[in-house]
């Protein structure tokens, strides 16, 4: 036994380097550099997001001009026509929620400086200034910024954006402004959003109906621009881009990012579509239209911080 | 000759034994890191760390220009410098420096437009190397690339989109591990500089 007792042990030992040879042969290949040897997790997974918080709301007026149009034979500046798409665009930013206020250009309100007129002249009178004017002193809400395009702007802004969706709410076959969509969720060339935006003689409810097909444009656009984004964040730049080109505004550039970038996160559907409350009438054997006293309730209302 | 058999038996078995544990002693050793760079034992908090690479970001630009305006590519290239410098700036203030955690997240937020700050300040472990920091002595980047795509107006760049991606190595007392960070950020230009004016970030091993 004793005689044998060193082999034994020797081979023991064999056996057990064999075995451990091949443990470490048949072992997963381990690290080869100081950077494979992830020993210890050192990061868990966080993922996190963020767009601007502005102060707490943003009111900006949406200015549609009749002239500087060269395309559809519009002559002048911008800023020297007529205002035929007024809305107000309220941002609760804080809420991420808002409304698109949209206001007749018919309508008759006294403009500072030139008695009482249409709405839309204020522009043509004073440029954007004096609209901006006229419309806090009928409306009592501070206008922190305006933004005013034309004809020919609105149409290269849709075509350049690929099309933009709208929910088209009625049947329009519209000779004068050359309208002819079926209702239901449409996606707009330039051309059919203009004249969209335009219709008005066929409709029942007049001016009342344009205004409030303004507004669904305005929100058709966001849909379609969150969506673009949400594809591709840098369509933030294109938007942009196209905006700098076909928009007049007095929004400093770093605000206008930051909105643009706000705007990614406020949901179409937190943004009330509001046609002023009017009625069509009459002032001096002109055609006008006037706002009913649930215009100026819901003024009080928007001042008061409430969305409509 | 039986005894000689033995043990000649004995000692050829004894040096086969030998050579083939050798052998396979040899080929685990080879497996498990013998053909390593730096030869050091695998997942040792001992192990020498493996040369750092500077911090050095590969950016890619592409430019949207106004018409009129330079020509895209000359647009890009005159955003470029800055924008490299903006986000080596980043990378070192929310990884390579901040290891250790004592230089703070000042540095950081500072990169921040102002009305995304706060917000940015609550979200440092999907911005950076976050609450890892102080178990971190040391982060060794191995990749930082980034695409741009710059709004140039007014003669010059005035924001830009960025997809950033990092990885590095991070070396703590219990050895070491990976980092990782996937943002795209949207910067607003300042002057000579930039500032992140919102972000979609995320640390963290890759989905």
């Amino acid at each position: 036994m004793t005689r044998r007792a060193p082999t034994l042990i020797a081979v023991l030992g064999l056996v057990a380097a064999l075995a451990a040879g091949l443990v470490v042969a048949t072992s997963p290949r381990q690290p080869a550099t100081a950077q494979d040897a992830a020993a210890v997790t050192v990061q868990r997974a966080h993922a996190g997001s963020a767009t601007p918080t502005l102060k707490r709301r943003v009111v900006l007026l949406t200015i549609g001009s009749d002239s500087g149009a060269p395309k559809f034979g519009r002559s002048g500046a911008m800023e020297s026509g007529r205002a035929d798409a007024l809305q107000l665009v309220i941002i609760d930013t804080s809420k991420r929620k808002g409304a698109v206020v949209s206001f007749p250009r018919d309508s008759y309100v006294p403009i500072p400086g030139h008695g009482t007129n249409k709405i839309n002249a204020a522009m043509a009178f004073g440029g954007p200034p004096l609209l901006v004017a006229t419309f806090e002193q009928l409306t009592g809400l501070t206008i922190d910024y305006y933004a005013l395009t034309s004809f020919d702007g609105l149409t290269d802004i849709v075509n350049k954006v690929g099309k933009v969706q709208v929910n088209v709410d009625m049947n329009l076959r519209d000779h004068f402004a050359g309208a002819f969509l079926d209702k239901g969720r449409r996606n707009l060339t330039g051309g059919q959003a203009l004249a969209y935006a335009r219709a008005r003689k066929t409709l029942p409810g007049g001016d009342f109906d344009r205004s409030r097909h303004q507004g669904q444009l305005l929100l058709g656009g966001l849909t379609t621009y969150q969506r673009q984004v949400a594809e591709d964040p840098a369509k933030v730049l294109t938007w942009l881009g196209i905006m700098r080109d076909e928009v007049k505004t007095d929004l400093p550039f770093p605000e206008l990012l930051r909105l643009a970038l706000l705007a990614t996160d406020v949901p179409a559907s937190g943004i009330k579509n509001i046609p002023v409350p009017s009625v069509a009438g009459s002032a001096g054997g002109a055609s006008v239209v006037r706002l009913l006293p649930g215009a100026y309730s819901l003024f009080g209302r928007l001042r008061a911080g409430s969305l409509g | 000759m039986i005894v000689a058999a033995r043990n000649n038996s004995k000692l050829s078995m004894a040096g086969l034994a030998g050579v083939l544990a050798g052998v396979l002693l040899a080929a685990g050793c080879t497996s498990g890191g013998g053909s390593g760079t730096d030869g050091q034992a695998p997942g040792s908090s001992a192990a020498p760390a493996a040369p750092a690479q500077p911090l050095k970001v590969e950016l890619v630009t592409t430019a949207k220009v106004p018409p009129g305006g330079p020509s895209p590519k000359r647009a890009a290239k005159q955003a470029e410098p800055g924008l490299e410098r903006f986000l080596d700036r980043y990378l070192t203030v929310a990884f390579v420096n901040a290891a250790g955690g004592e230089a703070g997240w000042d540095g950081l937020i500072g990169l921040f437009d102002k009305p995304v700050r706060a917000s940015a300040r609550k979200q440092l472990d999907a911005l950076s190397l976050g609450a890892a920091a102080s178990k971190v002595s040391a982060i060794r980047p191995s990749r930082a690339s980034a695409r741009a795509v710059v709004l140039y107006g007014e003669q010059r760049p005035q924001a830009a989109t960025v997809r950033l991606a990092f990885d590095g190595t991070a070396d703590t007392a219990k050895g070491t591990g990976q980092v990782h960070l996937r943002s795209v950020l949207q910067l607003l230009a300042t002057g000579d500089s930039w500032r992140i004016a919102a972000f979609d970030s995320r640390t963290g091993p890759p989905k």
